[in-house]
């Protein structure tokens, strides 16, 4: 069938690293600058709170900062990457890839294929799959695929709520693996749901469409196929995950695809530090891994608008060790800053 | 703008610099700016001394003002230098952040 | 051998809107020769000293530009670049130049115009004194004496007001010089409460944007009564505060000390008026010890109590023309200026800032965070 693939070889999560900008504004302060109802605004986003990048950080030096907390948890040499894929919405050039950027200051050397993708808040997972494919073909050993953004909102829309920074790095391989990779699958179209012209600084977004059209359509699209290629159902599955661009969609399609609130529970940062884009998905999948124990299934669908859904089943072995710098730890180390420090932070001012 | 091929040269010498830890010895905060660096001001500017041995003279980030203090543990990262203009390549360079 | 100063003049100091950099030569060089009594035909060797007419202006290649100015006819002619240092070594070059024995009567010119330009743009200008990596952290100048600043704070306990009292001093000086940028004296106070431009420094811890000039004429034939050069010496030390060995000593100003000392057979103490250099308070502070003048760790006090100050002073005057703090810092030109006005106290000349029965003077240029340092010891 189309938009399924076989696993031949077992390839999975060697190690991964996270990275969170430690700078938070109150949506309750947005709100407030735009005289809006601070209260009103949370409770319909179920945000309470976005991370801000400091205005020396970028898609670059976040992705790296991720990267080299996997490398860390590694404990392997940067010259073992053989492939390098970083996703992200802003990468800094339009043309000059964030990938070689991150390789040479990370140390790889040169024997690597490297590659920027772009698929709105699905870049990264896409491409898991690509290095996925990569090292089950016996191409590359290892791999890194990394998601970092610093999400562009313009000011008074929506997505300004909601638009955060964030990193996620997971490297991958074939030994010594914490988490396997069991099926994935992805589900794409053409759905223009939330798009940025070339050149233009805001991406702008269909309203109401990016529901239902959008995002349902595609998390449901691949979570069903996967369910079905896998025979597996929601109880199998002691955590699930999928793309937060605000706190309602998650739970409503955790809901209506059958999992429970505590399969979702502990990958829901957006709660905390609102939408990472790219890094969105997989923060919420470290979070999990950082609280998971071996011989756990975690099922996780993340979506990128234009449209598409890539869908993965984890499953945890007993390498999993000790982990430092966790999701949580990040989301606890944060000091506030008020909205004219937020516009100076994200160069609107 | 800044020259391409000098930031290259350069460049290659920041990776191996990332993640040494340190001490600040001395400190300011530059409040009055250089033309390139009017955005990020103030910032304070520390000079470092490393475990180990070695001094660098670099922006501080990510601070309060508790961490302004000889003696404050530091760790060396990746930041962009300044904010180029929209036709420049941007300089990644080391910039050291409170331990 | 001896080279003797026999002519010497200054510019006014300050922001000349009006005046060009052709201009402020003019003045500075037109006096010094006619103070000289000689013409410019027998000038065979200018020396200029500046740091920012090619950064700034656009304009390299000072020696010929100049000369030709000046009407030095195909005389030779070297620009001379030491950041803040610059008009010290282009007065080192021409005593050497006469030294060498290839030159009998030479001029130098030191001569600076920076308020054409944007504060920011002359700020990144001047970073070029300093090291890549303090231009990459965006350590401006005042940055970096506010870093050697606190270290001195920290290991001697010197405060913001003995930093202060160093202005006080040196706009009080300046009150009594014509050519001063700054004509009105100034309290603790006002120091205190300006603007922080990189902490702990002050505003008024700093010397000002400074456009002038200043020029002498040096020669082998003398009168009795010339003053004389009698040290010139020239140290260095690493480009950037990082690679130094210290942060409470600039080892530049006392390696230069030392051999300027020795060359002319003195010691600190019999120095009776010194023009150091106070690009920034702690900067003079830092002087008076490095050049053996007191103690480490000394000095603040010393300056608190005004024996240093003119009218009060227990021993050596410093900065009589009001220093780089009160008289104002071109910085090409004030090197040159400071030898400027030791020949005028040692002649006698001073007016209201005479220090009286002055007979052997010291000036103290340094460039960027204490990279170079230039002393010379004039005797009357």
């Amino acid at each position: 069938m189309r938009g399924l693939q076989e696993v031949n070889n077992m390839v999975g999560i060697v190690s991964y690293g996270t990275y969170i900008p430690r700078y938070r504004i109150r949506l309750g302060d947005i709100a407030a600058a735009w005289k809006k109802q601070g209260d009103e605004v949370v409770s319909s986003l179920k945000v309470t709170e976005k991370s801000v990048p400091a205005a020396d950080e970028d898609a670059v030096t976040i992705a790296l900062e991720a990267a080299l907390r996997a490398l860390a948890a590694s404990k392997g040499k940067p010259s073992d990457i053989e492939a390098l894929f970083v996703g992200s919405e802003s990468h800094p050039y339009a043309v000059n890839p964030t990938s070689t950027i991150v390789g040479e200051l990370l140390g790889i050397g040169n024997n690597y294929l490297a590659a920027d993708l772009e698929f709105a808040c699905k870049a990264a997972t896409a491409g898991m799959q690509a290095i996925a494919g990569l090292i089950a073909s016996g191409q590359t050993r290892l791999g890194l695929a990394i998601g970092a953004d610093t999400a562009q909102s313009k000011p008074h829309d929506v997505l300004e709520y909601t638009s955060a920074a964030a990193g996620a790095a997971y490297i991958m391989g074939e030994k010594k693996l914490i988490a396997e990779l069991l099926a994935y699958t992805s589900y794409s179209s053409d759905t223009p749901d939330f798009w940025r012209r070339d050149g233009v600084q805001y991406p702008s977004h269909a309203g109401r469409f990016t529901g239902e059209p959008a995002y349902f359509a595609h998390v449901m699209g691949s979570a069903t196929r996967l369910f079905e290629k896998t025979k597996t159902q929601p109880s199998d599955y002691q955590y699930c995950v999928f793309h937060m661009p605000n706190g309602r969609f998650p739970r409503d399609v955790a809901r209506r695809l059958g999992f429970t609130e505590a399969q979702l529970a502990p990958s829901l940062i957006v709660d905390h530090i609102g939408n990472p884009y790219s890094a969105s998905t997989l923060l919420g999948l470290a979070a999990v891994l950082d609280v998971a124990l071996p011989r756990q299934k975690i099922f996780m669908v993340s979506y990128g608008s234009g449209a598409g859904s890539d869908g993965f089943v984890w499953e945890t072995t007993k390498e999993l060790g000790k982990r430092k710098d966790t999701v949580q730890d990040q989301i606890k180390n944060k000091t506030y800053i008020d909205y004219v420090q937020y516009l100076k932070q994200t160069h609107k001012i | 703008m800044l020259s391409p091929v000098k930031l290259w040269r350069n460049q290659k010498n920041v990776g191996g610099m990332l993640g040494r830890t340190g001490k600040i010895i001395s400190w300011t905060i530059v409040r009055v700016p250089p033309a390139d660096f009017s955005d990020q001001a103030p910032y304070p500017v520390v000079l470092v001394e490393f475990d180990g041995g070695g001094r660098v003279t670099a922006q501080l980030v990510d601070w309060d003002t508790k961490h302004l203090s000889v003696g404050q543990k530091i760790i060396t990262i990746v930041r962009r230098i300044i904010k180029p203009n929209t036709e420049g390549v941007i300089p990644y360079g080391i910039k050291v952040k409170p331990l | 051998m001896t080279v003797s100063i026999i002519g010497a003049s200054t510019t006014k100091f300050g922001e000349l809107w009006g005046t060009s950099p052709r201009t402020l030569a003019h003045e500075a060089m037109d006096g010094a020769l006619k103070d000289s009594g000689i013409v410019a035909g027998r000038i065979q060797a200018l020396f200029v000293g500046n740091m920012l007419s090619g950064m700034l202006g656009g304009q390299e290649h000072l020696g010929a530009f100049f000369a030709e100015e000046l009407g030095f006819s195909h005389a030779a002619a070297i620009k001379i670049e030491g950041a803040c240092a610059s008009g010290g070594l282009a007065i080192h070059a021409a005593v050497n130049g006469i030294l060498s024995g290839q030159y009998e009567t030479v001029a130098v010119l030191g001569v600076e115009k920076m308020t054409d330009h944007k504060p920011e743009d002359v700020a990144t200008a001047l970073m070029g004194a300093g090291s890549s990596q303090e231009r990459a952290s965006g350590c401006t100048f005042p940055g970096l004496y506010a870093i050697l600043a606190r270290a001195h704070m920290l290991k001697f306990g010197t405060t913001q007001e003995d930093m202060a009292a160093v202005a006080v001093k040196n706009h009080y000086h300046a009150s009594l010089n014509p050519n001063a940028q700054f004509h009105r004296p100034i309290t603790i106070e006002a120091v205190l409460k300006s603007h922080k431009v990189a902490d702990p420094l002050t505003l008024l811890d700093c010397s000002p944007i400074s456009d002038g000039a200043a020029a002498l004429v040096l020669s082998v034939k003398h009168q009795a009564s010339s003053v004389k050069i009698v040290a010139s010496a020239v140290a260095t030390d690493t480009l950037g505060l990082a690679q130094r060995a210290s942060l409470t000593e600039l080892q530049a100003t006392k390696e230069a000390a030392m051999r300027a000392y020795k060359q002319a057979g003195i010691e600190a103490k019999d120095v009776d008026v010194a023009e150091v250099h106070d690009c920034f308070t702690i900067a003079e502070i830092l002087a008076l010890e490095d050049l053996g003048i007191t103690k480490k760790g000394d000095a603040a006090g010393g300056i608190r109590r005004g024996e240093f100050t003119l009218g009060s002073a227990k021993r050596v005057v410093l900065n009589p023309s009001g220093g780089l703090k009160g008289c104002g810092h071109p910085i090409g030109a004030t090197g040159v200026k400071q030898v400027v006005e030791l020949v005028v106290q040692l002649r006698g000349m001073a007016g209201a800032r005479q220090v009286a029965g002055a007979r052997f003077g010291l000036a103290h240029n340094v460039g960027g965070s204490g990279a170079t340092a230039v002393v010379h010891i004039l005797k009357e």
